[in-house]
């Protein structure tokens, strides 16, 4: 059996590593506390932009006279045979099961549609690490962001990554997810895409969180998700979770947010005739594009809190396995003490006899 | 609320709800021209272009904003504007700005022959050049 210096020093390393795992809980904590207020913060507009888009859909029939075409091209819907897939991960580890459920999630997806060509936009630097491995490249001219519609491209291989937007994350901004939500809609305006899907780790409340794989173009119905799947968070990792929020002092319950989602919900939508400053048409060709932008935000904004809430977890769980340790190893090594002293008094005491 | 000839103003913006106050009357940057709406304006919605929001009179004294994009609702007793970003016009990077312009400059010069290409660079140029002159209104040196 391993002597006492051994196991004391073993015990001091657990126990450093267990004050390093709870420094990181702890802050895990407070960066999810500000997420969850940034991503609280940004529900007004999106609402209010999701409410006069709807209204603004319903009251208007929007046609175009020469070509007959009724709808706004981010409205139509194309028979799929080809799909971007926006993934959305974290840009760092040490975050229990958040990066693999998402890839988990989005790698279900790709196998699932074996006859549909895909792209991929990979958000974070992890999901980039891992998908690079499996799948190719595009080979992307330098200036095919300007000429869109002139020769599709030869495609390598059925699923190929075409974006990676890695370190998003440090300082998230309306304006990059707004930027990548433009290269999306060029490209689907231009018929390169049929449908955009967002893979991400949805984040109502700590309670409440899953993984979904949502299509947000084309746009079917405002202020809608269209979900194409869905996993739910298993009852395990719900109480885990439950459990590092409480010792950590993050709030379960959401804060109460229906009267102000209410009012936000009436904008633009008032049972009165508008004057429309600018012809519907243009007004739509300003709006849509925002609405794609503001979902990505969002979605970005809600994996960002998960990521937070899961990190936390992990390093909850961490910091209990450290302390069971620390525990077992005091055990042992009090007996392997012990041990030690009886085993002197043995010899003291057969010693005496002998005499 | 404050007397009655005032409307109630909210500027919001996807990172938060920026103000939420009340004016006498309140100048908008619509994409096709500048308008000001007082109390009990007909129900409008119009697109805002690049440009100063003016709030007069409110609750907090005059204020302005400076926002790249934005919606807007009208009702007779509120006003709401939602605007991708705002800012204080003595907080705008003029920096920034001129880069933005030489950028826009640069897409005209590229645009060849296409028509929406002139239209995004002149979109960008415009933003600039109202971004930078909101910023000399405000008595920031350039």
């Amino acid at each position: 059996m391993a002597n006492v210096l051994d196991l004391r020093r073993r015990i001091r390393s657990v126990k450093n590593t267990r004050q390093i795992t709870k420094a990181m809980k702890m802050v895990s904590a407070a960066k999810l506390r500000r997420a969850q207020e940034r991503a609280f913060a940004a529900r007004p507009y999106a609402r209010m932009l999701a409410s006069v888009l709807d209204s603004l859909v319903r009251r208007v029939d929007i046609y175009e006279p020469e070509t007959g075409e009724d709808k706004h091209p981010l409205l139509a819907v194309r028979p799929e045979k080809h799909a971007t897939v926006v993934v959305v991960t974290g840009d760092k580890g040490f975050a229990g099961a958040f990066n693999t459920n998402v890839l988990k999630a989005a790698h279900r997806f790709l196998n699932d549609r074996a006859d549909v060509e895909l792209d991929l936009e990979i958000v974070g630097r992890k999901g980039r690490d891992i998908l690079r491995r499996s799948y190719a490249t595009a080979s992307i001219a330098e200036d095919r962001e300007l000429e869109h519609g002139t020769a599709p491209r030869t495609r390598k291989a059925r699923i190929e990554i075409v974006g990676e937007h890695a370190g998003m994350f440090e300082h998230l901004t309306f304006e990059k997810a707004a930027h990548l939500a433009h290269t999306l809609v060029e490209r689907y305006i231009a018929q390169e895409t049929d449908a955009v899907y967002l893979v991400f780790n949805e984040f109502q409340s700590v309670m409440t969180q899953r993984v979904v794989v949502d299509r947000i173009l084309p746009i079917k119905e405002v202020g809608k998700q269209d979900i194409a799947s869905a996993i739910e968070m298993e009852q395990e990792e719900r109480e885990e979770m439950a459990k590092a929020a409480r010792s950590s002092g993050v709030s379960l319950e959401t804060e109460d947010t229906r009267e102000a989602d209410e009012e936000a919900s009436k904008f633009g939508t008032a049972q009165v005739d508008y004057i429309y400053e600018q012809p519907p048409r243009q007004l739509l060709d300003g709006l849509l594009p925002r609405y794609v932008a503001t979902e990505l935000y969002h979605a970005m904004l809600e994996s960002v809190a998960a990521e937070h809430a899961a990190r936390m977890t992990a390093m909850d769980s961490a910091t209990n396995n450290a302390s069971d340790m620390i525990d077992a190893y005091t055990l042992t090594m009090n007996r392997v003490r012990q041990a030690a002293i009886t085993k002197e008094i043995i010899e003291i005491v057969s010693g005496a006899a002998a005499l | 609320m404050a007397e009655a000839n005032s409307i109630r103003v909210r500027l919001v913006t996807p990172d938060k709800i920026f103000i939420d106050g009340t004016a006498d009357s309140v100048s908008l940057p619509s994409s096709s021209g500048y308008f000001e709406v007082l109390y009990g304006h007909a129900p409008l919605l119009a697109e805002l272009g690049a440009g100063e929001v003016t709030l007069h009179g409110g609750d907090v004294g005059d204020q302005q904003f400076f926002v790249a994009w934005g919606f807007v609702e009208v009702l007779p007793d509120r006003v709401t504007i939602l605007a991708e970003s705002a800012v204080r016009p003595n907080e705008i990077n003029v920096a920034d700005a001129r880069q933005q312009l030489q950028y826009g400059q640069q897409l005209w010069n590229e645009a060849g022959e296409e028509s929406r290409r002139y239209a995004e660079a002149n979109r960008v140029i415009h933003e600039a050049e109202q971004r930078i002159a909101s910023a000399e209104g405000a008595g920031q040196s350039t």
